[in-house]
């Protein structure tokens, strides 16, 4: 009977872990086909040869397993067109700034946050967590207007700047140092440590996975930056991957697989080399000390 | 103990200010836009615009279906992420593998499946290439009412990794002891879900319910990459509205609606908070 369950339950995740996979399966598979097979899969308009053989109506095919397996694609889309690259280094330059940035001012507005006592302290935080409620839309025009005083409408600062301040690192971290024991700054305040060490020497070691797990989830989130990007950035080459990828499948299907998996390979590297920390940071953000 | 607590306040003010400066001080001077009749030059009128608001076809529609969007897969992810964490708690090997492919969509950027979103769903797309196969006629994945639980399907896909993270957490915490009473007193395992389980992870589901919120309105992003800025009325959401506001200029009514989702929030995050506090208490 037990015995039976156990299968039961594997196979049951297995078929939902199939099905989650699928799209990115598919994708990968697609990327290692050559343009002739991703058009015969992906054309719905009938030609000549179905019409004389009485198909009148084509549609769209999911192959797993590519004719001809040919790494054609990805010679096109990262040696021969230049601009690809070109956009990747644009996606670095908005999201490694804005990770490594949100990260700093996280850790320190978080613990100004814990060890501050001020009787409008948790207000204070609302305000934050109202903030990050928010959908993006709501706050396109606050950025704009700020963006537009400080004249860096057309720069990408417009979009960094407000990524670092981002309320939803500061909610991150600020769950994951309340949950570190207080015996542990006691300890320390009696040794007669500064706010500075404190921090350093007490807090951050508690707080590995939650800062790992703040620079993945803002990074995945900045790399792919569609709403922001529209808004602030009117210049073709200065254009992040996502926006540029949407634009071309309508157009050049034959690369659009290796493109697609090209742009989703360092998020996916991140989540397999970081798993646990991810984890445990997400974990953290729930509990309570 | 003071001084370190009072000094403290030195290391909160740089991100405090940047976060004043960058969304509390410009949300402020875009208020003014909710109370005018065009955002360059325009005059005092009052309420005028939450009025107009509230009578206009396309916010309402954006409303509506926004609530419905979330009053629907919320809960509906809660279940199915509780499900699978309940199911994943019981396999001893190959534990992370599950997890890691639960977490996968969660960090494929939206782009990467546009194309795949697309070509599934299309009229003439891989679904309906099945259903001929079936016999069965074609449906209008993303023109029909049928849009909605596509918009349900994709939301699903991508938030239900991290909150499964979240379950499982939580279910970890819940002693053995509990069980072990449990177990002792004869109860079945329906009745020990509901009454140890479920209110022990009371605190774990307040977190997940505003994070699948969170990420509710970020679905948006995959919405519009496949379907364009003026959708199927189903899934026309608040953030359509919102972003067609914000790329028409027109700001008076985009920051109305704005102060209106606002104040919403100012009442939701008392109660969410609220209800952290009671829980953790």
């Amino acid at each position: 009977m037990i015995g039976y369950r156990k299968y039961i339950i594997a196979s049951v995740l297995v078929f939902v872990g199939a099905l989650f996979l699928m799209p990115l399966v598919i994708t990968f598979c697609n990327s290692l086909m050559s343009e002739v097979e991703i058009a015969q899969n992906y054309t719905v308009k009938p030609d000549i040869f179905d019409l004389t053989d009485g198909i009148n109506e084509r549609f769209k095919v999911f192959k797993l397993i590519p004719e001809r397996v040919t790494f054609r694609q990805y010679y096109e889309v990262l040696l021969k067109q230049p601009s690809f690259m070109l956009l990747m280094v644009n996606s670095l330059k908005i999201a490694v700034p804005v990770t490594l940035g949100s990260l700093i001012t996280a850790m320190l507005t978080a613990y100004g946050f814990t060890i501050w006592q001020w009787k409008y302290k948790e207000m204070l935080f609302q305000i934050y967590v109202i903030v990050m409620l928010m959908p993006l839309q709501a706050v396109l025009v606050p950025n704009y207007i700020i963006a537009d005083l400080l004249h860096i409408k057309n720069s990408y600062l417009a979009i960094i700047l407000p990524g670092i301040f981002s309320p939803f690192s500061v909610f991150l971290m600020y769950q994951g140092m309340k949950a570190v024991p207080s015996a542990y700054f006691e300890a320390a305040r009696m040794d007669g440590a500064e706010n500075l060490s404190m921090l350093f020497h007490v807090m951050l070691p508690q707080l590995k996975s939650s800062a790992a797990a703040l620079c993945m989830l803002v990074f995945i989130e900045y790399w792919n930056l569609v709403e922001q990007a529209v808004v602030f950035i009117n210049d073709y080459a200065k254009e992040p991957l996502s926006v540029y990828l949407s634009r071309i499948a309508g157009g050049n299907t034959g690369l659009v697989f290796a493109a697609s998996s090209v742009y989703m390979f360092l998020p996916l590297w991140l989540l397999v080399s970081g798993q646990k920390n991810l984890e445990k940071g997400i974990e953290l953000s729930g509990v309570k000390g | 103990m003071n001084r370190l607590k009072h000094s403290a306040v030195l290391f909160l003010l740089p991100g405090l200010l940047g976060f004043m400066i960058f969304y509390i001080w410009p949300f402020f001077i875009s208020l003014g836009y909710a109370f005018t009749d065009k955002a360059v030059h325009g005059t005092f009128q009052g309420f005028k615009n939450f009025m107009e608001l509230f009578s206009n076809k396309a916010y309402l529609m954006g409303l509506s279906n926004t609530i419905k969007f979330i009053a629907v897969s919320v809960p509906l992810n809660m279940g199915a992420a509780l499900g699978i964490s309940l199911l994943t708690k019981k396999i001893k090997r190959h534990r992370d593998l599950f997890i890691l492919v639960f977490l996968v969509p969660l960090v494929i950027p939206s782009g990467s499946m546009d194309y795949f979103w697309s070509s599934l769903f299309a009229y003439n797309g891989v679904l309906n290439g099945w259903l001929r196969i079936l016999g069965i006629g074609k449906i209008a994945w993303l023109d029909s009412g049928i849009a909605f639980w596509v918009m349900v399907l994709i939301f699903t896909w991508k938030n239900l990794g991290y909150i499964i993270v979240l379950y499982l957490d939580g279910l970890n915490r819940v002693a053995p002891e509990y069980y072990e009473a449990a177990r002792m007193d004869g109860a079945s395992p329906v009745l020990t879900f509901w009454h140890i389980t479920l209110p022990l992870l009371h605190p774990t589901s307040i977190l997940v319910l505003m994070m699948s919120l969170i990420n509710s309105f970020k679905v948006f992003k995959e919405i519009y990459m496949i379907t364009g800025s003026y959708p199927h009325d189903s899934i026309y959401t608040l953030q359509h509205f919102m972003n067609n506001m914000f790329a028409s200029l027109n700001y008076p009514k985009l920051t109305t609606a704005t102060a209106v989702l606002v104040s919403f929030m100012v009442l939701l995050s008392q109660v969410l908070l609220g209800m952290e506090r009671r829980a953790s208490s």
